[in-house]
């Protein structure tokens, strides 16, 4: 029993060895694995294989925009991004990768396809609400449309995000950490136009967003 | 998580008596503030002992350089989020080499609510346990979880003093392939551990549901960690070779022999004062079915053993000195994350039967069976606030053993400072034990007069 251990063992061993495959490597700190590799393995564990997260805790990474994929990346690895989403969960992730990595992975998620999340708790009203939001801004307070910068259809423009199929619950927990702190210096932009935005703007906008039609 | 403390057959207990809730207030108000300084004194030296920032398991997270809450749900270690399980199953190999060592500690302390007049430190702070950690990344495909484990308390010396003793804990080493593509998804490996169930990424699996370590002393025999756990019947500090296999994130499925843990292997069970001799190949198996869907997951599963087990520190050479434990369970865990909350529900039900050797039950076949049920359910705010309500039940045949039925509740509070650092309180009441409410001793002693309170600090760098 115990030779046939040893040897299952030293099989286990050879084995290992002969599977080390760069393709599948889950190593973050090897420039040589490919952005694939790296997408599938890691970043498809929380922000799905297809960049569809299923947990709302994560952000979904489809068709996002490449060079603001990019900047946020860059932003976790010099730890400048410090919302807890952030330097919880991709600081360490983000330590060592390098820039053509990191350019790889946002080619990788950016030719993924979208997919609406159906809401389906939120009130339409709340929905439609959300809709004058996006398209024409709350002009009583002087915030203007969320169109305006991200695309007539939440598609997002270069450092601009996309917001369209992102999960309501991680729209809204952005714009309060844009409201109320300071965490995210490089989206200093928002905290002036979330300034005055409810808590009932937030989540209405955001329902619309994330069953937004895929396109 | 000490493997001594996982088998099935743990002490029975329980009562028709029902606790009030203003007895129980009560208690845990005299009890608590009775060891208010106890509290107070590790809340002030904590943050001196703690350079930050750190984790849990620290090696882990330094070698991802991820926080707690990545894997740990609430940060509530050890049980583990999906990112926590497939890290898990993936070997332990994400992210880089680091340093793969780290150290935990827990300081605690057992108050019975109508302690013999020879309990042992009833009610003091003790320094329970203290482990040490090989834990990370060897290659990518291989990696290990390896513990060993100082028990302060380990051997009685009759009078009033102590000594410690260290051995081996949990092992794991493992290697795995992941294998992801648009159209498929499978994670495969193999481990080679000493603990069965101790390779299942969920944590109502037998070697992992129970989790605060409590002390070798007899102020702790009523602790919740010494209540009845399901469990396997071979206990841990054996040595075992299992393959598995999770299927489109759907399904698991592992199968395992196990041996003892002896010549090669005996580093498994090094300082082990009774060691498990098994005989032959003993086969180990789970099944389970997972689903992931928004911020919930939910898991449901079966699991099973057959162990030849010699009696212990018996004649290995003599048959009748073999007997057999046949452990078949079932297990379910629903899990909600979404920041700030966390809800944990786990079930866990083994049943055991054991066939005695042919020298202990004086005649062939004897057999007797056990069932134990436990129930958790369990919140945690920003992953700092904690608690939980558990409930367990023990019962089973009297052919030859004496009744072993045993049920209760533990209430848990506890708070998470930062993250390397739970304090808690346990308080767990018997409403039965050894079948009975009342007079379990015959000499008057009631199954609530067992009633603890437990305290503890637990700390990880």
């Amino acid at each position: 029993m115990k030779y046939r251990h040893l040897l299952l063992v030293i099989a286990m061993g050879a084995i290992g060895a002969g599977c080390t495959s760069i393709e599948n490597s889950r190593n973050l700190a090897n420039p040589n694995v490919p952005a694939k590799a790296l997408a599938q393995q890691v970043c498809s564990l929380c922000h799905g294989i297809n960049g569809q997260s299923v947990s709302p805790n994560f952000p979904n990474l489809a068709a996002q925009q490449p060079t603001y994929f990019t900047a946020q990346m860059k932003e976790f690895r010099g730890h400048n991004r410090l919302d807890p989403a952030g330097f919880e969960y991709m600081w360490g992730l983000s330590r060592s990768l390098t820039d053509e990595q990191i350019r790889g992975l946002a080619e990788y998620f950016a030719t993924k396809a979208p997919a609406a999340i159906p809401n389906t708790s939120s009130d339409p009203a709340a929905v439609a609400g959300g809709a004058v939001i996006f398209e024409k801004g709350v002009p009583g307070k002087n915030i203007p449309s969320c169109s305006t910068c991200h695309g007539a259809q939440a598609q997002g423009n270069e450092q601009f995000p996309r917001l369209a199929n992102q999960h309501s619950d991680y729209l809204v927990k952005q714009l309060m950490v844009f409201q109320r702190t300071d965490e995210r210096p490089e989206g200093s932009i928002m905290k002036t136009i979330a300034h005055d935005l409810t808590r009932k703007n937030m989540e209405d906008v955001a329902a619309y967003l994330q069953d937004y039609p895929a396109r | 998580m000490r493997i001594a403390e996982q088998s099935g057959l743990t002490t029975p207990c329980t009562t028709k008596r029902a606790v009030t809730m203003t007895s129980f207030l009560k208690s845990i108000q005299r009890r608590f503030f009775g060891s208010a300084p106890l509290i107070l004194g590790l809340l002030g030296i904590m943050p001196m002992l703690v350079p930050t920032p750190a984790h849990a398991l620290p090696s882990f997270a330094r070698q991802t350089g991820q926080n707690c809450v990545a894997c740990h749900a609430g940060g509530q270690y050890p049980e583990l989020t999906p990112y926590g399980r497939m890290f898990k199953m993936t070997g332990y190999t994400i992210g880089e080499r680091t340093v793969p060592l780290s150290v935990m500690g827990v300081v605690n302390s057992a108050s019975i609510a109508s302690a013999p007049s020879d309990t042992q430190k009833n009610g003091q702070p003790v320094l329970a346990t203290g482990s040490v950690f090989l834990a990370g990344k060897i290659t990518d495909n291989i990696g290990a979880f390896a513990q060993l484990t100082y028990d302060n308390y380990a051997v009685d010396n009759g009078d009033g003093t102590f000594t410690g003793h260290t051995n081996a804990d949990n092992m794991d080493f493992r290697f795995a392939n992941h294998i992801v593509d648009e159209k498929r998804d499978w994670v495969y490996g193999v481990s080679f551990n000493n603990n069965p169930s101790i390779s299942d990424p969920w944590n109502s699996a037998a070697a992992w549901m129970q989790y605060v370590p409590a002390a070798s002393l007899g102020s702790h025999q009523f602790a919740d960690a010494n209540t009845p756990y399901p469990g396997f019947g071979s206990g841990g500090n054996i040595a075992g070779l299992s393959a598995y296999l999770f299927w489109n994130q759907t399904l698991y499925a592992e199968m395992g022999s196990y041996g003892s843990a002896d010549k090669a292997f005996s580093f498994m069970s090094s300082g082990i004062a009774d060691k498990t001799i098994l005989s032959g190949a003993n086969p180990y198996w789970r099944l389970a079915l997972s689903r992931e869907w928004g911020p919930h997951n939910l898991m449901v599963g079966t699991s099973g053993m057959t162990a030849k087990v010699y009696d212990s520190g018996s004649d290995t050479s003599d048959p009748g000195n073999l007997g057999q434990f046949r452990n078949n369970g079932i297990d379910a865990q629903y899990q909600y994350i979404l920041d700030p909350h966390t809800v944990t529900a786990q079930f866990a039900y083994m049943q055991q039967q054991q066939t005695y050797s042919d020298n202990t039950g004086g005649e062939p076949g004897l057999t007797d069976t056990n069932n134990v049920a436990r129930a958790k359910v369990s919140y945690i705010y920003q992953a700092k606030y904690g608690g939980s309500l558990a409930y367990f039940n023990q019962t089973g045949t009297t052919n030859v053993q004496s009744d072993p039925a045993t049920n209760g509740l533990t209430y848990e509070a506890f708070w998470i400072p930062v993250q390397n650092i739970r304090l808690g309180a346990q308080y767990t009441t018997y409403n039965k034990y050894q079948g009975v409410s009342s007079n379990y001793d015959g000499a008057g002693r009631n199954a609530s007069d067992n009633n603890t309170l437990f305290l503890y600090a637990w700390f990880a760098y």
